[in-house]
């Protein structure tokens, strides 16, 4: 049998275990674990969007919370009922429009993607000309300003207050089944003339454009289509809570992305989901830092975890600089050849007599 | 017969330096073009305002009877001109196949949507695209690395993917920054059997730079000279061999004899 061959028995099989964990994990988990599972499915999108951006082109933006917060805002507005609508805007009420804008879950998720993805277009004509950490600043600075503005649109989001009884449709299918839309879509685009081209310029700018390749409407659509990831993964995280407000959407989500992505290896969509799933769950994980343990005297200090947390992911980073994948992809050779690695580690062959 | 390749007056200043100072180029179809001159004369600098990596202080670059100063490099790129670097820019963690097949992009003519949801017509065409490049990587020598990671190969081998990458967006004219820089004397021959075979078979047009004098004077119908940015001589190898004031700026009583 040729290796190909193998290798789709392989996909079947890991597939059907996927389904079989999902089908085990439905009936068993209780509905923390399921939450869990759900918010790393969502900041598996995330990480995802970023890295579009930061792992494939090379640049290096930090928007997500803003794309979230507008996926998360228009998803609300069209999922939640008009007489909640109605009820919730007490400060200024809603507009009889917007109280009326309704739309079942899948369109309403569509329009917050295709929402932010409209912002990252505009936002891009200026941003995208900045190289490197200016690029980073000025994106953040868009995330804070949509923050800003959406604690002040008093009629339009709710303001501080933020918008609750957001219906859920979120369940752990739900979640498994868009990430691997996502998923899909990322690895088939990278295998187009498109993706190439976003390597080409991660690699080097010059040269890539020395090909002929177009820089500014490259990195505008691994931006476009960044911001409509983050929109999704936004309303996502709208129906999964059921409550949203802007405090949400604070800068820090984008530090928490990055590392992500980082801790994955940048231009890996494994690393990314790697990534994602290793982050959330140790932060659940390490809650206990956060409570007092009265055995050793320890009194909980809010926020340790986070403490901890960090301290583990630079020493990740400093030991381990590419990330789990690095730039690579797992795949069945990568899992193979792991594998033989630690063979050779239990079965090492006799010592080599040293000749000079 | 005008020429395929005209810079007229062309001047950049950096600052208070004049980089290149009223270069006048003519580069005629099927014409093998050295520039020489010292370190620092502005060689590259001439390759960056063709290119469009500069735009001109001063002057116009035609090509084809089209003005192209202020046009993007990749607007450049798209109208036929091709280049290597002096510090080789390759897509260092990508395939020597992948090097190539980015180089082949302004061919391409499938959408984003077709091409992301694999349609018959972008497979096809994509195909189409990965044995074109696969022709230049067997022309060039480079096939049995196609699947190699660009910057594990030999250093020789990635000045060649460099020039099979340039190729592969069919350009009419070729400018190679330093070809042979870090080569053998058996390899810069090889070198400039390869440039000559390449230039026969895809029609080209070649600018080349180089220190490499043995190299120049065998392959070039004419050299201009550069120094401190201006042109000090100009005409075929017999003549520049023999001029006095290029062999005081730059050959060196040594390399004449
Ligand atoms: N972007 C720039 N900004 C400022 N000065 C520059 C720039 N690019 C080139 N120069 C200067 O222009 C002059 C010409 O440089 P250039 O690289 O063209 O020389 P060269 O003839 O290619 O030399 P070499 O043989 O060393 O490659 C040098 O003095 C260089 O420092
Ligand atoms: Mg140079």
């Amino acid at each position: 049998m040729d290796k190909k061959k193998v290798h789709i028995i392989l996909d079947i099989v890991a597939i059907a275990a996927l389904i079989g964990f999902m089908f085990w994990a439905n009936a068993s988990f209780n509905p923390y674990n399921k939450r869990i599972f759900n918010t790393c499915c969502i900041y598996a999108i995330c990480a995802l969007s970023m890295n579009m951006v930061n792992g494939f082109t090379g640049l290096f933006s930090l928007g997500q919370p803003g794309f979230m917060a507008i996926g998360a805002y228009v998803t609300a507005i069209f999922t939640v009922s008009t007489a909640d609508k109605v009820s919730i805007y007490k400060i200024i009420p809603i507009s009889d429009f917007m109280a009326n804008l309704s739309a079942p879950f899948p369109v309403a998720l569509i329009l917050g993607g295709v929402a932010a993805a409209v912002f990252a277009f505009l936002i891009g004509f200026p941003v995208l000309r900045l190289r490197g950490d200016y690029l980073a600043i000025a994106t953040l600075g868009f995330s804070e300003i949509i923050r800003i503005c959406i604690t002040n649109m008093q009629g339009v989001t709710n303001g501080p207050t933020g918008i609750n009884r957001i219906p859920s449709h979120i369940n752990m299918w739900v979640s498994l089944l868009i990430l691997a839309v996502i998923v899909i879509f990322t690895l088939a685009m990278m295998r187009t003339t498109y993706g190439r081209a976003l390597l080409a310029i991660r690699e080097d700018e010059v040269a890539a454009q020395a090909m002929g390749i177009n820089l500014f409407k490259h990195k505008m659509l691994a931006f476009v289509l960044s911001g409509f990831m983050a929109g999704i993964g936004g309303g996502m995280l709208a129906s999964l809570v059921g409550a949203i407000g802007p405090d949400q959407f604070k800068f820090t989500v984008a530090y928490e992305i990055l590392l992500m992505v980082v801790l994955g290896g940048q231009g890996s969509v494994s690393g990314s989901i790697a990534g994602a799933f290793i982050v959330r769950i140790a932060l659940e994980k390490l809650r206990f830092l956060d409570e007092p343990i009265p055995a050793l005297g320890y009194p909980g200090i809010g926020g340790m975890r986070m403490v901890v947390f960090s301290a583990l992911l630079m020493l990740v980073i400093i030991l381990w600089r590419k990330g789990i994948f690095g730039n690579k992809e797992l795949s069945w050779e990568g899992i193979g050849g792991f594998f033989k690695l630690i063979g050779s580690i239990f079965h090492r062959s006799p010592k080599k007599e040293v000749s000079e | 017969m005008s020429a395929l390749l005209e810079t007229k007056d062309v001047t950049i200043r950096f600052g208070g330096l004049v980089a290149v100072n009223l270069l006048n180029l003519t580069v005629n179809d099927g014409e093998i073009v050295a520039i020489i001159g010292p370190n620092g004369a502005g060689k590259t600098t001439a390759f960056n305002l063709i290119t469009g990596v500069y735009a001109p202080t001063e002057g116009d670059i035609i090509f084809d009877g089209i003005k192209i100063n202020g046009k993007r490099p990749d607007q450049i790129a798209k109208m036929g001109i091709a280049r290597t670097f002096q510090n080789i820019r390759l897509f260092k963690d990508l395939t020597v196949l992948e090097n190539v097949l980015i180089a082949t992009h302004l061919n391409v003519k499938t959408d984003f949507f077709s091409s992301v949801l694999h349609m018959p017509y972008a497979m096809k065409e994509e195909k189409k695209m990965k044995e074109f490049a696969c022709s230049f990587l067997e022309e060039t020598g480079l096939i049995e690395h196609k699947d190699d990671i660009a910057s594990s190969l030999p250093y020789g081998l990635q000045r060649r993917l460099e020039i099979a990458r340039a190729l592969a967006t069919r350009p009419k004219i070729l400018l190679l920054d330093e070809p042979a820089a870090g080569m053998n004397p058996k390899e810069s021959v090889d070198l400039t059997e390869f440039i000559r075979e390449i230039r026969d078979k895809f029609h080209l047009t070649i600018i080349l730079i180089e220190h490499h004098m043995q190299l120049v004077m065998d392959i070039s119908d004419k050299i201009q000279v550069l120094e401190y940015g201006r042109t000090i001589a100009r005409g075929i190898p017999f003549e520049i061999q023999n001029n006095p004031a290029v062999i005081k700026a730059y050959l060196g009583e040594e390399e004449i004899n």
